[in-house]
């Protein structure tokens, strides 16, 4: 009898199990504005009292530096100080990438956590499954958010504010006998003279270091520079409404032309396609290459592996053709920390946000990262190194970048338009740009057709 | 019916209803959902996707990239194939009277049971350009001249790339094949020695036949391990320069997860398995038809 029963029992989980995938997939509720959304689709402000809420929440990160401090300064015990009913699950994903890879898949199993990050390139796509928080105060006090708003509506704030430096090391410079650059051209020959003056006893030097066997490395060069080229941030999406964006004459065309004949002419060193980001941050910090284009998280990273950087420096990339040229410089909203549509709840995952981006917690997060503050409450000052960038480039014209909104997005997964690969393929032999741009014109087209985009 | 026969016949279902059940939700089920998907346009994260009938297949077809990822397949599945003679004659060789067979056996199935991620990363760096541990042995040798770009060189790298892939990978095939060989009866070698057979004839036409489903396995292994190789491309080049060291299963997953196209990546997998099984087939005929002549 007992035997009976253990195998009914066996036989009863192995069915629910299997049957468990086949349920029908919740539609993703629609977002609110303002407060949160109760089960009648009505809107209602957080609650007063932090021990009116209660839940469990999951909150997703893939960042190595938050997630240090997280640990570090004890998170969860200073958000239950307030919200003692609300207990907070931090899950670390390895990188960003498996992070989009974990959140597609929980998306369509609706299981996404309660608090997701999303980057600019990945709000368009999950902007089902998030909530509107734009009634939220971490949203008035946040000078980005509002930016980025789709259909009039937040669906993340972010953490911080992204801006892209080219790091350089001062006495090399100073060594070679170059300054630093302010046009593309002189980018260009600056980077010529290191590599000639460097490389000749220093068979391993890389005027500018560029991990390109992992291939994102080079995203300030092919995801930012047809925006700076164009000065428009809008740029993905405008070339959305294009059928021959690569023809000649197109500022992606300018920009990756530009690319192309500053990857090719031997300043990436012998071998860019052999090394990945980490082995070329941690040759830049021991003075084996000159320059490093990353964000300014990257700063930590040089840091850790130089053992002064008291000769550091950095400026922006000078993408204009001459001096006439507005010089444009790319800011963009990272890290956007949103509530999703599947968690349970809501209340309590916009009462961890409003936390998060509080006196409470964010000003001591902004300080231990090196990353801008994206916050008008509590601003910061720059770290000194990233500073100069700033002293060095009074005239810059910040470009608010977005990372391509649904028909961008059509369109290059349709085409598979991979612009970091396509970096990495410029090193490659026989590679050829032209045929390359002409070939995805043709893809373009037959894409925006395919999806019916006007 | 007896109640002890009727007792053996209930363990009998309960001991098959269990791995049937096991095999339909996690084997069956999904197999037949991935056939379904394999027809729609699902992104992989949208609560609906529509039925294209053919359309994804069409797009399989004219894809280069994935056929040039294919071809890089070829190089594991034909280098694997070749060595699986060397990993025969090791196999006897470890098998017969050797001093410290043990020894060599636990060093040859050693790499076998690391984890592929971590060799992976182990041999990006002994194959890293700068301060890479195989270059400066090169360097040490004074063959300076024979250095490459191991990693990033298109016409070497998917060969280096394989050299891993058996690093890992023979080491099993031949404890697979000692498996067998000890299972073999002593009698009839000793029989066949009697007879007056030397080492090669006691190979070709004892131990060969007797193994012959090993073999079958080792190669079968050989066309699944080629056609779905992920771990080694994907940690030591990213499937780069380019699609240069792209592999099938690489490119699908990159299709599923960067290009947000589930439908066609489910297209492709049902090709894997359905290519799968046409080489093995083609594969088994050619070899016990041809070279075999039939004989097990």
């Amino acid at each position: 009898m007992k035997r009976k029963l253990i195998a009914a029992l066996l036989t009863c989980t192995l069915a629910a199990t299997a049957f468990i995938g086949c349920g029908s997939k919740e539609k993703p509720s629609a977002p609110v504005n303002g407060g949160t959304q109760t089960e009648s689709g009505e809107n209602t402000e957080p609650a007063a009292s932090g021990e009116d809420l209660s839940g469990t929440l999951t909150f997703a990160i893939w960042d190595n530096n938050l997630n240090d401090f997280i640990e570090q300064n004890d998170m969860v015990g200073k958000f239950q100080e307030k919200y003692p009913n609300i207990e907070i699950e931090v899950e670390k994903i390895k990188d960003d990438s498996e992070y989009w890879n974990a959140m597609k898949m929980r998306a369509s199993a609706n299981q996404l956590p309660d608090v997701m990050f999303n980057k600019t390139f990945t709000l368009a796509r999950f902007k089902d499954y998030l909530v509107d928080l734009s009634g939220t105060q971490a949203c008035a006090n946040n000078e980005l958010a509002a930016g980025y708003a789709i259909d009039e509506k937040v669906l993340g704030i972010p953490m911080t504010s992204g801006y892209e430096y080219v790091f350089y090391w001062k006495d090399m410079f100073e060594e070679a006998g170059v300054t630093v650059p302010t046009t593309w051209g002189e980018f260009e020959e600056t980077a010529k003279k290191l590599q000639d003056y460097y490389g000749k006893d220093n068979p391993d030097f890389m005027a500018i270091a560029c991990g390109l066997k992992d291939e994102w490395p080079d995203y300030p060069y092919m995801e930012f520079m047809p925006a700076l080229e164009s000065g428009n941030g809008q740029n993905w999406n405008t070339m959305a409404g294009q059928d021959a964006p690569f023809a000649e004459g197109s500022d992606i065309y300018k920009a990756y032309q530009k690319v192309n004949s500053l990857f090719t002419s031997g300043v990436l060193g012998k071998d860019p396609l052999g090394l990945g980001n980490d082995q070329v941050t941690s040759l830049f910090a021991t003075k084996n290459a000159a320059i490093l284009a990353l964000g300014d998280w990257g700063l930590q990273n040089i840091q850790g592996g130089a053992e002064d950087i008291s000769q550091l420096g950095t400026f922006y990339l000078p993408t204009r053709n001459s001096e006439s040229d507005p010089y444009n410089v790319i800011v963009q909203g990272d890290s956007f920390m949103g509530v999703t549509t599947h968690s349970k709840n809501q209340d309590a995952a916009v009462a961890f946000v409003e936390w998060f981006y509080s006196d409470a917690w964010y000003p001591d997060y902004i300080n231990y990262v090196t990353s801008a503050s994206s916050m008008t409450n509590f601003p910061k000052d720059k770290d000194p190194v990233l500073a100069e960038a700033d002293e060095l480039c009074p005239d810059k014209v910040l470009i608010m970048y977005d990372g391509g909104g649904d028909d961008f997005t059509a369109i290059q997964n349709e085409t598979t338009f991979d612009y970091k690969k396509l970096g990495a393929q410029m090193m490659t032999d026989g590679f050829d740009l032209n045929a390359a741009l002409s070939e995805l014109n043709e893809k373009w087209a037959a894409a925006r057709a395919k999806l019916k985009i006007q | 019916m007896s109640k002890l026969s009727k007792k053996r016949k209930q363990f009998i279902f309960i001991s098959l209803l269990v791995p049937v059940l096991l095999l339909i939700a996690f084997v069956v089920f999904p197999a037949v959902d991935l056939f379904r998907m394999s027809f729609t346009d699902w992104d992989g994260y949208s609560p609906s996707s529509n039925f294209i009938w053919l359309e994804n297949y069409a797009a399989m077809f004219k894809n280069k990239d994935l056929w040039l990822s294919l071809k890089n397949n070829a190089v594991y599945f034909v280098i694997h194939l070749f060595m699986i003679l060397v990993e025969l004659a090791f196999a006897v060789l470890l098998t017969s009277k050797l001093r410290a067979a043990k020894f060599y056996k636990t060093m040859v199935f050693m790499p076998y049971i690391i984890n592929g991620v971590a060799i992976s990363y182990a041999f990006s760096y002994f194959f890293s350009p700068v301060n890479g541990a195989f270059n400066s042995i090169l360097e040490a040798l004074h063959m300076e001249s024979f250095i490459r770009n191991w990693l990033s060189d298109e016409k070497i790298v998917n060969f280096v790339l394989a050299f891993v892939s058996l690093w890992r990978f023979s080491g099993y095939h031949i404890i697979l094949f000692m498996a067998a060989l000890q299972s073999i009866p002593q009698d009839v070698e000793e029989a066949a020695r009697v007879d007056g057979a030397n080492a090669w004839q006691l190979f070709r036409y004892v131990q060969i036949p007797a193994i012959m489903l090993m073999v079958d396995f080792v190669l079968f292994d050989n066309i699944r391990g080629a056609l779905q190789v992920f771990d080694i491309p994907f940690v030591m080049t990213a499937g780069g320069p380019g699609y240069a060291s792209s592999t099938f299963t690489l490119y699908t997953i990159k299709t599923a997860f960067t290009f947000s196209n589930f439908g066609l990546a489910s297209t492709m997998a049902v090709a894997i398995m359905v290519m799968i099984v046409v080489i093995y087939v083609i594969q088994n005929k050619l070899i016990h038809g041809l070279i075999l002549k039939d004989r097990r």
